[in-house]
């Protein structure tokens, strides 16, 4: 190509109007058995990437995403998990060193050591050497991080049962969740005596959930005039045609 | 080495082999996210055989077109919700019940009878001045450029039910 | 008919050595499967790119249907699995995805690491790589949130209650990451779809350039 005087440009600009050629650089002097990235690795590279896609793609389709009811912040007893990828930072936060007065070990200084040391990995091994054995202390602290990860990791997903979790959250349709008439009598009696335990849809907090119950309305009546389980007995005051009418109203919802 | 002879054919080779690969894995991944773009366009559009009441009898209904207004359900994905509609109902000469669209056919705005003191017996769009007659044909001259869409409508038990709006055929 | 476009294309603005400069380089023998079937563990940062383009498309795509509203995520993500054709896959290619990318990222992070490849020169890539694993994690813990069912809502509500017990600051970072100092509702979402679909990916783009630069100046490592 023409450098300095001489040179030829298209039309006014600067595009020099000598082509470069489009053939790939040979590499066949280099040493050992280097090869071209475009197009000979590339090629081998996509091969790879082919397979592993179908492979991806298969397992997207035997596996749907879960998805679990709309988010409710008054669900009671809903244990919160994060990504399986936070789970170690979830479970260390479970030890007495990392919680509670210690909470700065869980949060701060023991991730913020291992992710700082991983951050900064190259000035703190700074050798020559780069085989494993000739860096003991660089490897030994990976190591005993990895399995450290891998352990709370285990730790925090074993005694978790999975299939239980993903039955129990099963996503609602939209149309069928139920439509409580508030409007209504019965929801008037229920809001004076039932809803500062069950909720105001039903749904429960301190007590459970009154929507997807199978008892009869004489049942509910007996329940709250006696109560059952851990619920007191009295928690109805009112009339028996009250009562009555606000257990009519539990039925009615259930029945939807 | 057959390359040392024809280097040009061998590496054509490499980069068709190359494009078929390439081309097999931006299929592999484009295709559920193209299908899912364009459902849409594939739906089956909803049939038209929805009809609401419109809580008007049937015997209120005079021949000077009145404004009724009623609600729809409409499902829009995931969003439901009421929908207001409205129309101008009258009967004919022949006792026919006729229930216009009072959208303009110029620019969408919304028509009314005798919507201007200066045009008595007419439909009045106030954006651009347009008018039609009662029949719902546009006054040639003004902007519409077609006649009032016309709801689709049936009695049931002496109440009027309406339809779908659908566009009045071209003479 | 193609060389004539692509030749009409070369006249004018001079593509050629733009895209050769990209294309042409060599690839030593140690990294070569095909030499050396041990040295499948160089493929692992190119997969971990692979899915991050996978991310990247599905995500795109599934913006068509996505409302970031806490009335309306729920339901959209809910019509998008069960009403639109191929919904309930693209939705699942960038659920996945996003477990992939990060077991990729681990056995690529690994790699790199008992190879020792991040001693000098490479020490600035090895930078940039630990804080593209953060920002990958960034990613995945607000993507977490935008679906809105039970788990994102008290994962999220958990993650910010840690945020909050940073000394001195913590409470400014909730509200920051929240949007209200007490309520994670619709500001929290407003403000997780902006940083998961707007602010991380920029940050992404701009150190997957530096990485990819990096690695075409300093060339790959040289086998042990």
């Amino acid at each position: 190509m023409h450098k300095g005087k001489g040179m030829k440009f298209v039309g006014d600009s600067r595009i020099s109007s000598e082509r470069k050629s489009n053939i790939p650089k040979d590499y066949s002097e280099y040493p050992g058995r280097t090869e071209a990235f475009w197009p000979n690795f590339l090629l081998k590279e996509w091969l790879a990437g082919s397979v592993f896609l179908v492979g991806f793609l298969s397992m997207t389709l035997a596996h749907p995403a879960p998805l679990e009811k709309m988010a409710d912040p008054t669900a009671a007893g809903y244990i919160p998990l994060p990504d399986w990828y936070f789970l170690f930072l979830y479970e260390l936060l479970k030890y007495d060193f990392a919680s509670g007065p210690y909470i700065l070990f869980g949060i701060i200084i023991i991730p913020g050591l291992a992710f700082g040391g991983l951050l900064l990995a190259p000035f703190l091994d700074n050798g020559p050497g780069r085989r494993p054995h000739q860096r003991p202390i660089a490897v030994g602290m990976m190591l005993l991080a990895l399995t450290s990860t891998i352990w709370l990791t285990y730790k925090s997903a074993s005694h978790v049962d999975w299939e239980q979790r993903a039955d129990a959250n099963k996503p609602v349709p939209p149309s069928e969740e139920v439509q409580i008439d508030k409007e209504s009598e019965g929801y008037a009696l229920y809001e004076n005596n039932c809803m500062s335990c069950h909720g105001e849809d039903m749904g429960g907090t301190a007590g459970p959930a009154l929507i997807g119950i199978d008892y009869s309305a004489d049942e509910i009546a007996t329940i709250a005039k006696e109560g059952i389980g851990s619920m007191p007995p009295g928690q109805f005051s009112g009339s028996d045609e009250e009562l009555q009418k606000l257990a009519d109203f539990i039925v009615s919802v259930n029945e939807q | 080495m057959s390359e040392g002879k024809q280097p040009v054919s061998r590496r054509q080779f490499l980069n068709y082999t190359l494009t078929g690969v390439g081309g097999f894995m931006a299929a592999g991944l484009m295709v559920s996210p193209l299908r899912m773009a364009i459902d849409p366009v594939l739906q089956e559009s909803s049939a038209a055989g929805d009809f609401t009441n419109v809580k008007l009898a049937v015997e209120d209904i005079t021949d000077e077109p009145q404004r009724v207004d009623w609600e729809i359900e409409q499902v829009d994905g995931w969003y439901e919700s009421k929908v207001g509609k409205s129309a101008w109902v009258y009967k004919d000469e022949n006792g026919d019940i006729v229930a216009l669209s009072p959208i303009c056919k110029h620019l969408g705005c919304v028509v009314s009878w005798e919507g201007s003191d200066d045009h008595p017996d007419k439909f009045y769009c106030p954006c651009h001045d347009g008018l039609y007659y009662k029949d719902g044909m546009n006054v040639p001259g003004t902007p519409p450029t077609a006649g009032l869409d016309i709801y689709e409508h049936k009695v049931e038990n002496g109440m009027l039910f309406l339809g779908k709006a659908q566009p009045r055929e071209e003479a | 008919m193609l060389q004539k476009i692509y030749d009409w294309i070369d006249e004018r603005i001079d593509i050629t050595p733009i895209w050769r400069d990209i294309a042409d380089h060599e690839v030593p023998e140690h990294v070569n499967p095909a030499h050396h079937f041990s040295a499948f563990v160089y493929c692992f940062g190119g997969l971990t790119f692979f899915v991050v383009v996978i991310q990247i498309l599905s995500g795109m795509f599934l913006t068509m249907y996505y409302v970031p509203d806490i009335e309306n995520a729920w339901r959209s993500v809910y019509y998008l699995q069960t009403e639109v054709a191929h919904g309930q896959i693209v939705r699942g290619m960038h659920h996945w995805g996003a477990s992939v990318v990060i077991v990729m990222l681990l056995l690529h992070t690994l790699r790199v690491f008992f190879q020792g490849a991040y001693k000098k020169p490479r020490e600035l890539n090895w930078i940039v790589g630990v804080l593209l694993f953060f920002t990958i994690l960034g990613l995945g813990f607000t993507g977490y949130l935008l679906p809105w069912d039970n788990k994102a809502y008290f994962a999220t509500e958990v993650g910010l209650n840690i945020a909050q017990d940073v000394p001195i600051i913590g409470d400014e970072i909730k509200t920051l990451l929240s949007g209200d100092e007490e309520i994670v509702g619709a500001q929290t979402l407003a403000r997780f779809f902006a940083i998961h679909v707007f602010f991380l990916p920029a940050g992404l783009f701009a150190l997957l350039g530096v990485h990819f630069i990096l690695i075409r100046r300093q060339g790959i490592s040289g086998p042990l």
